[in-house]
């Protein structure tokens, strides 16, 4: 056992004094990434501040053209919320796909999106439904957020409060999980604004991305054929033992068709 | 595993091959470079602070170069320590080639990693070494020539029978960031 200090703020303002003064602070959300690197000695902050006790990063808002969700909200609580189910089906359903259920119980929404996983699953919901990411200084627009391997628009002691969503006419989203840990070897969000469309890929590049090819042919046809005659370009990839580049462009493309057969169901 | 790229600089190859052999432009490209230290022409120590989503790890490596053929290759040999983190050994070479004036630098490096690295997967081993990679020579370009743009270009190839075996090629500072890109990686992939 090594030794670190445990803060548990009650605001904002006080979490980012704490983060301030501390030698090499971390914040510490649902957990279930920084904990489990902790254990193995790979991370050790002198400071771990949870954000557990911050109220006004909890809570679930719906209105009618957009959802707000609290960063410490968790994806069990996504997953099940009744409001969002009936305004934003996808999100439930993204949620739900997470982990297991250990998992959906303890991470969060913000901790996700923050730590920017290049296979996590919020990520294609934040770009394929043009998202807003809320800190306690500013906004950041989706398509800005995600910059590269474990990389955001975040600076130091930036903390994510909570994350808008626009309501589109229809969405859906489908992945490809990798069979043990449910990571998405590759994960295709697609959301029909009525007359343009937006495509959010997770586990593909070193983060999500928007695939403007698959954009383009899906506002001149709303059809899954029109998906094979799109080039998706391997370059950058992510290649691992799971998955080659190559494979995971192909399955980009699969997974975009897939999920847009469910969005023509609905 | 093994990764391999090749990068375009706007600058002379004598003047990328001095900057490639100075200890003090090499510490200022790596991110979280702690120390570089140059024991002789051949050998040097280099301590780098990485840090990579939720991991961060202070790796000890000792460097040795040969095959030197001046101003156009060398081979590095590397070991590197990361502490409770494990350890990685391997081997790159670098090539430069002169074209149109600008120098065009490729390398191959072959790895392998023990240790805790070794034991918690490989999700992202070349993820996190090829952005390593390509952020050392943005600002090694960057150095050389201010008004230039390396283009990266990058490729890995990852085959699991072979993360047992060590094999050498060179180019030490790349090894450090290979090596460090690797180590990293590798532990990333739980």
């Amino acid at each position: 056992m090594y030794q670190f200090n445990y803060h548990k703020p009650a605001s904002l303002d006080e979490a980012v004094a704490l983060f301030r003064e501390a030698d090499d602070p971390m914040y510490l959300s649902g957990g279930m990434t920084l904990l489990a690197t902790m254990k193995q000695r790979l991370a050790a902050p002198t400071d771990l501040i949870d954000l557990a006790g911050i109220a006004e990063m909890t809570g679930v808002q719906v209105n009618a053209d957009a959802v707000r969700v609290g960063a410490f909200t968790t994806h069990n609580v996504v997953a099940g919320s009744a409001e969002i189910q009936q305004a934003l089906p996808v999100l439930s359903q993204l949620a739900g796909l997470i982990g297991d259920n250990q998992v959906r119980n303890r991470g969060t929404i913000g901790g996700s999106v923050a730590n920017s996983d290049p296979s996590a699953d919020y990520p294609a919901a934040v770009v394929g439904l043009g998202g807003t990411v809320h800190t306690q200084q500013r906004s950041i627009s989706g398509d800005e957020f995600f910059q590269d391997l474990f990389e955001t628009a975040l600076q130091p002691g930036e903390i994510i409060t909570h994350i808008d969503f626009p309501i589109p006419k229809r969405a859906a989203y489908r992945k490809f999980p990798n069979p043990a840990s449910r990571y998405a070897v590759v994960g295709v969000l697609i959301a029909d604004f009525g007359g343009s469309v937006r495509v959010g890929v997770t586990g593909a590049g070193p983060c999500a991305f928007r695939a403007s090819g698959i954009e383009e042919v899906l506002n001149e046809h709303l059809d899954p054929s029109a998906i094979n005659g799109v080039e998706v370009p391997d370059a950058g990839f992510n290649n691992d033992l799971h998955a080659s580049a190559e494979y995971r462009a192909h399955l980009v493309k699969v997974m975009a068709r897939r999920a847009l057969s469910d969005l023509l169901k609905t | 595993m093994e990764q391999s790229g090749e990068y375009r600089i706007a600058a002379r190859r004598e003047d990328v091959w001095s900057a490639l052999n100075a200890p003090d432009v090499l510490g200022a490209c790596i991110e979280g470079c702690q120390r570089v230290e140059k024991l002789d022409d051949e050998h040097f120590e280099v301590a780098v602070k990485a840090k990579v989503g939720p991991v961060s790890a202070t790796f000890n490596a000792a460097l040795e170069l040969s095959d030197i053929e001046a101003p156009v290759s060398y081979t590095i040999n590397g070991n590197a320590k990361g502490g409770a983190a494990g350890f990685a050994k391997g081997s790159a070479n670098v090539h430069l080639d002169e074209d149109d004036g600008v120098t065009v630098l490729r390398y191959g490096v072959k790895a392998n990693v023990g240790g805790k690295l070794a034991q918690v997967g490989s999700r992202l081993v070349d993820g996190a070494a090829r952005k390593m990679a390509d952020d050392f020579f943005a600002e090694f370009s960057k150095r050389l020539d201010p008004d230039s743009v390396a283009v990266a270009t990058a490729a890995t190839d990852t085959d699991a029978a072979e993360e047992r075996e060590f094999e050498k090629s060179g180019g030490w500072l790349m090894w450090v960031v290979a090596f460090v890109g690797l180590a990293i990686a590798v532990i990333l992939a739980f």
